[in-house]
């Protein structure tokens, strides 16, 4: 049987693991608003017992170690489904930012002012010889080209905005890999596995935020350090111990950023391997959402340039030159370097791969002829010389409902009211989706968290009850000490008096 | 077993609601203000395009009237002037039939007078000379009965592919056919009115008569012309007519894309209204609850 000074020591155990457990409730506590805590259980379990002939007597509790309660999937889950939620909540934003002013179905909008234009003809087309209506038809055309460059231009400013923010966003996605390749070392030199619960809670409030900064792979090894690839599996971020920076340089035509990976010696470009996170989304919209309406605008400025320039023009009978184009390009010539003079002037390119670059810039390089600006007379609203005529002023004013005179997606299948509504429909159907797709995936990473904060997060109520109870045991292990000291008194003091 | 709760949870959830709520206010908010149910494509692509399709007729529907009044403002000016000439032309009859030579001055001055129609100019323009709309059909000191003017027609767009004729040539009207020198076809007004002339000063009972002739194949070619004239005002009446009806009930179209559903909106609006203080009041209650409360 043990001595009472084994009793002390028994009664001492529960004091001190009491203690030590309601520590770890202060700890909870405290961290209760903290984001990303994962809340910390004390691992308390009876001591070896003391064998004395057959009889086992024990010894009091130990404190095995405080744990965290995670679910390590759960949390990885959560990496991969932000970082889809921060790039769709981006190219909403910005798909939504440009879709009121490209979009807009007012009077002041693309479609009125092209129609405008074209009204402008058939409004010539009654009085061909009133020099007022010529006048008020290159105020027409100036107010449709000013229209369509404000635009072109609002996009560009977009883009250069989402180029700024890559800069500054790859700054901070090198910081959080860098912290987060020495958080692994901590983890992995930890003394005993799964200890070192704050460290991991750092961790994966770092991670959370890389996530919605780029879109992630997050695997953890067996000694519980993390392994982060970029989401489409082209360069490494962090490996072990390791941080891979991204590195932004300015090059191309544009000299927008481009973003390479150096690890251990080989250089690969990543500017198209991102595709999630609030900087996936930036490079997306910058090199590809942005820059397909600003085709589509290009595509229309030549239509409207083709369509308008074959009728308008003078053939010389005897030298066959061509002069008095209604629209002249910043390059003196019409042709293979300026406006195009028609569609199937270029039939090679109409259906290959460059369909798409071909118009490129077309609608910077809109300008009504400087000849007509300058002597509005040379418009011509008829095919002879007679005053009267007007048939050309008609055919063009008729091209503005033709089909057959926008080329979009290779073939020209389009009129140029269709093609404005066509990219009305585009911004809409784009911001309708990205809406979509950030509210869906907003609920699923809500539902998540929630699942995460089931398992990981703090109760107030319940840390309350815990603390309640422990102080129950504290006390009761305080009074069971003083009984035990009683009885040594009465050994000590008191016997054989 | 229950389910864990964190503290944190309960007031994620409240305030994520709380914000979807709202959202919900501020666009019900902007579609009430603005009376426009879409504020932006992306609330309803299909609408807005419908919306910018059905504007697109519109405006070209409303450009096509407006090139209606124009042509019929030209062809009201044509039909005066060759009623002008009908009802000179039947006096010029009346006067053939009296065989006095004491009415050459009268029928003098009708000839200036059909003349003076000949050359009738609306907004500036030579009506009857073709696209030569600057030159004086008639009236060359040279050769004043030789017409001048082109044989040109002057379209004008009315329609998706429909052309109308705004003009008639001079030489159709007063010289009997397009492209015909004075004297060529016996429905020539000129030539008539001429022969009438001489022939009532002369007491030439012959050339009074062939003049006689003269002016009545004139006049079935004036009346011709009229009919003409008319054929077409009255084909851009009807589609004056139905280019409004057309119009209007594109219009009505448009509005119910594009106008808000104030009756839906403001029902909404105020259900939020209720949602969301009703979300706040449970936030209080349930952030202000906890069991610290209740342990000495």
């Amino acid at each position: 049987m043990p001595g009472l000074n084994a009793s002390l020591y028994l009664g001492l155990t529960g004091l001190q693991a009491q203690q030590a457990a309601l520590n770890v409730v202060g700890h909870n506590i405290a961290n209760v608003n903290t984001p990303g805590y994962t809340r910390q259980r004390a691992d308390l379990s009876a001591s070896q017992s003391q064998v004395e002939g057959q009889i086992y007597f024990g010894t009091g509790v130990t404190l095995n170690s405080v744990q965290g309660i995670r679910d390590r999937f759960l949390d990885l889950q959560i990496y991969r489904e932000t970082a889809k939620q921060t790039g769709a909540d981006e190219r909403y934003a910005a798909v939504s930012a440009v879709s009121s002013s490209l979009g807009d179905t007012g009077s002041t909008g693309m479609a009125a002012q092209v129609q405008a234009f074209f009204q402008g003809f058939q409004d010539l087309s009654t009085n061909p010889e009133n020099a007022a209506l010529r006048t008020s038809l290159l105020g027409k055309a100036q107010a449709m080209i000013t229209g369509l460059q404000t635009k072109y231009r609002l996009l560009d400013d977009q883009r250069g905005n989402a180029d700024q923010s890559i800069g500054s966003l790859v700054g901070e996605v090198n910081s959080l890999t860098g912290q987060i390749a020495q958080l692994n070392q901590r983890i992995a030199t930890e003394i005993t596995p799964g200890a070192n619960n704050d460290a991991r809670d750092q961790r994966k409030s770092l991670t959370d935020r890389l996530a919605a900064l780029v879109g992630v792979n997050v695997v953890e090894s067996p000694k519980g350090e993390y392994q982060i690839t970029l989401d489409s599996g082209n360069a490494v971020l962090v490996t072990g111990t390791n941080a891979f920076d991204l590195v932004a340089k300015r090059s191309g035509d544009e000299g927008y950023l481009q973003l390479t990976s150096n690890m251990a010696g080989t250089v690969v470009d990543v500017t198209s391997a991102i595709k999630e996170g609030t900087l996936g989304a930036k490079l997306d919209l910058r090199d590809n959402i942005l820059v397909g309406f600003q085709a589509q605008l290009d595509q229309l400025a030549a239509g409207i340039a083709s369509g308008v320039n074959s009728v308008h023009k003078t053939t010389n009978l005897i030298t066959h030159e061509i002069s008095n184009y209604f629209f002249q390009s910043a390059a003196e010539a019409n042709g293979s370097n300026g406006l195009p003079i028609s569609i199937a002037a270029t039939p090679a390119l109409q259906s290959g791969p460059g369909w798409s670059t071909l118009y490129k810039g077309m609608v910077n390089r809109l300008s009504v002829s400087s000849d007509i600006l300058a002597d509005p007379s040379l418009i011509t609203a008829g095919a002879g010389a007679t005053v009267g005529d007007n048939t050309r002023a008609l055919a063009i004013a008729q091209l503005g409902t033709a089909a057959g005179t926008v080329e979009m997606g290779g073939t020209a299948t389009a009129s140029f009211t269709s093609a404005v509504a066509a990219l009305v429909t585009d911004l809409g159907t784009q911001a309708q989706t990205y809406k979509a797709q950030s509210s869906a995936q907003q609920n699923l990473v809500s539902a998540l968290q929630s699942q995460r904060d089931s398992i990981s997060g703090v109760n107030l109520d319940e840390e309350a009850s815990n603390m309640m109870t422990l102080q129950r045991g504290y006390q009761a292990s305080a009074r069971f000490i003083s009984v035990i000291n009683q009885l040594t008194d009465q050994l000590v003091n008191q016997f054989g008096k | 077993m229950s389910f864990r709760t964190s503290t944190a949870t309960q007031q994620r959830q409240s305030l994520q609601d709380l914000q979807a709520t709202q959202e919900r206010m501020a666009l019900n908010n902007a579609r009430i203000t603005s009376g426009n149910r879409i504020g932006s494509p992306g609330e309803d692509p299909t609408g807005a395009a419908a919306i910018l399709d059905f504007g697109n007729s519109i405006d070209a529907n409303t450009q096509y009237l407006k090139q209606i009044d124009s042509a019929s403002a030209y062809l009201t000016t044509a039909e005066n002037a060759v009623n002008g000439a009908v009802e000179s032309v039947m006096r010029l009859g009346e006067l053939a039939v009296s065989g006095s030579s004491a009415s050459v001055p009268e029928v003098n001055a009708i000839l200036q007078n059909l003349l003076a129609l000949a050359n009738t100019q609306s907004q500036g323009k030579y009506i009857f000379s073709g696209t030569k709309t600057n030159t004086q059909p008639f009236g060359d000191p040279l050769a004043p009965y030789t017409y001048q003017g082109n044989r040109e027609d002057i379209n004008l767009g009315v329609a998706t592919g429909t052309l109308v004729s705004t003009n008639l040539t001079g030489d159709q009207v007063f010289l009997g056919g397009k492209g015909l020198a004075p004297g060529a076809s016996p429905s020539d007004l000129f030539t008539a009115v001429q022969n009438l002339a001489t022939g009532l000063l002369n007491g030439n009972n012959a050339t009074v008569q062939t003049a006689t002739t003269g002016l009545d194949a004139a006049l079935a070619n004036l009346n011709q012309m009229l009919a003409e004239l008319g054929g077409r005002q009255a084909g851009l009446q009807s589609l004056q007519t139905s280019l409004g009806n057309f119009n209007a009930s594109l219009q009505a179209l448009q509005t119910d894309q594009q106008a808000t559903d104030y009756p839906t909106a403001i029902m909404e609006y105020t259900n939020d209204q209720t949602i969301q203080s009703a979300t706040l009041s449970v936030m209080a209650k349930v952030n202000k609850v906890n069991l610290f409360d209740y342990l000495a």
